[in-house]
């Protein structure tokens, strides 16, 4: 993949973003409401919703990648990195499917992006355990994607009206 | 600029949102399904995916259980009643403490660090079988 210079400059940016997302939310812990160690709220989604419509698919793929490895590597957690590539590869994949249809909204998108980050964060937590027992929580989980998925919708619809008159998305 | 978003919410996005919650109906009629277990209320312990203990929660009353695996160690206690709970652990998320007490078929208390689920089978689940509503 070749990228020019401000495709780079914004790729690393946003990688850094996502990355400071991530810590963010070691503020926030959703495992106190739901007791899966690793479950997280999605914060650094809003950075993988806004790559996928501002550069597109593949340096969005690139950003995410980024963003797990050098965020396994600074919690020097290597438990936390099959929890954060799962749950960040479905999200992806799921919102590069979903936002190909022209209907949908940036809010469709990211709550089915939302939904399918916390699938994978459970397939995480059931292939770590060896056990199915994490399953019991995908429906409340479910139910929180709906919220998480929309409060990231609103923020990145809020980042693209704020940014449609700059040169950024040029 | 690939694609400017659409950024007003549409009835497509309602039929997203009608999906997640028809998932999140079928997945918790699934996983949540109780009272088709029969036999008493059993706690099985499973480590790195082996199982390796199995009691009736009321045995702890006469001495909690300790469980050592993965450099964690962990000890499981009777709450009063018979629900358990994870009293104490050495790990340094303390997720599986801040669990609490489980007392129904299904629920279960994870501890990541040292790859430890205890699960509750068995037993007449909870008429619901619903532990929070959300939204």
């Amino acid at each position: 993949m070749k990228l020019t210079t401000k495709q780079l400059t914004l790729c690393a940016v946003l990688t850094a973003l996502a990355l400071a997302f991530s810590y963010l939310e070691n503020f926030f812990p959703l495992s106190l409401a739901i007791p899966i160690p690793g479950i997280k709220l999605g914060l650094a989604n809003i950075v993988t919703v806004f790559a996928l419509y501002a550069l597109g698919p593949a340096q969005a793929l690139l950003i995410l990648t980024g963003r797990c490895l050098l965020g396994a590597v600074f919690a020097g957690n290597m438990n936390a990195l099959i929890f954060s590539l799962l749950g960040g590869f479905s999200a992806m994949l799921v919102m590069i499917l979903l936002s190909r249809s022209r209907h949908l909204s940036i809010y469709g998108v990211s709550i089915g992006g939302a939904a399918a980050h916390n699938c994978g964060q459970i397939a995480a937590a059931c292939l770590t355990l060896g056990s199915m027992a994490p399953l019991y929580y995908l429906p409340i989980l479910l139910g929180a994607s709906l919220i998480t998925g929309a409060v990231t919708g609103v923020a990145a619809a809020c980042l693209f009206r704020a940014l449609v008159h700059t040169n950024i998305l040029r | 600029m690939k694609r400017f978003p659409e950024l007003k919410p549409n009835f497509w996005d309602v039929i997203v949102v009608l999906a997640v919650i028809a998932l999140a109906a079928l997945s918790a009629m699934t996983v949540w399904r109780g009272g088709t277990e029969t036999g008493t209320l059993t706690a099985v312990v499973t480590a790195d995916g082996q199982e390796i203990d199995r009691f009736a929660p009321a045995d702890l009353l006469d001495a909690p259980r300790t469980y050592s695996y993965n450099g964690v160690t962990l000890t499981v206690a009777a709450e009063d009643g018979n629900g358990l709970r994870v009293s104490s652990s050495d790990c340094p998320t303390q997720d599986c403490v801040r669990t609490g007490t489980i007392s129904r078929s299904g629920q279960s208390i994870v501890c990541l660090p040292a790859r430890i689920v205890i699960q509750l089978i068995g037993g007449a689940a909870d008429s619901s079988g619903v532990d929070i509503v959300i939204g």
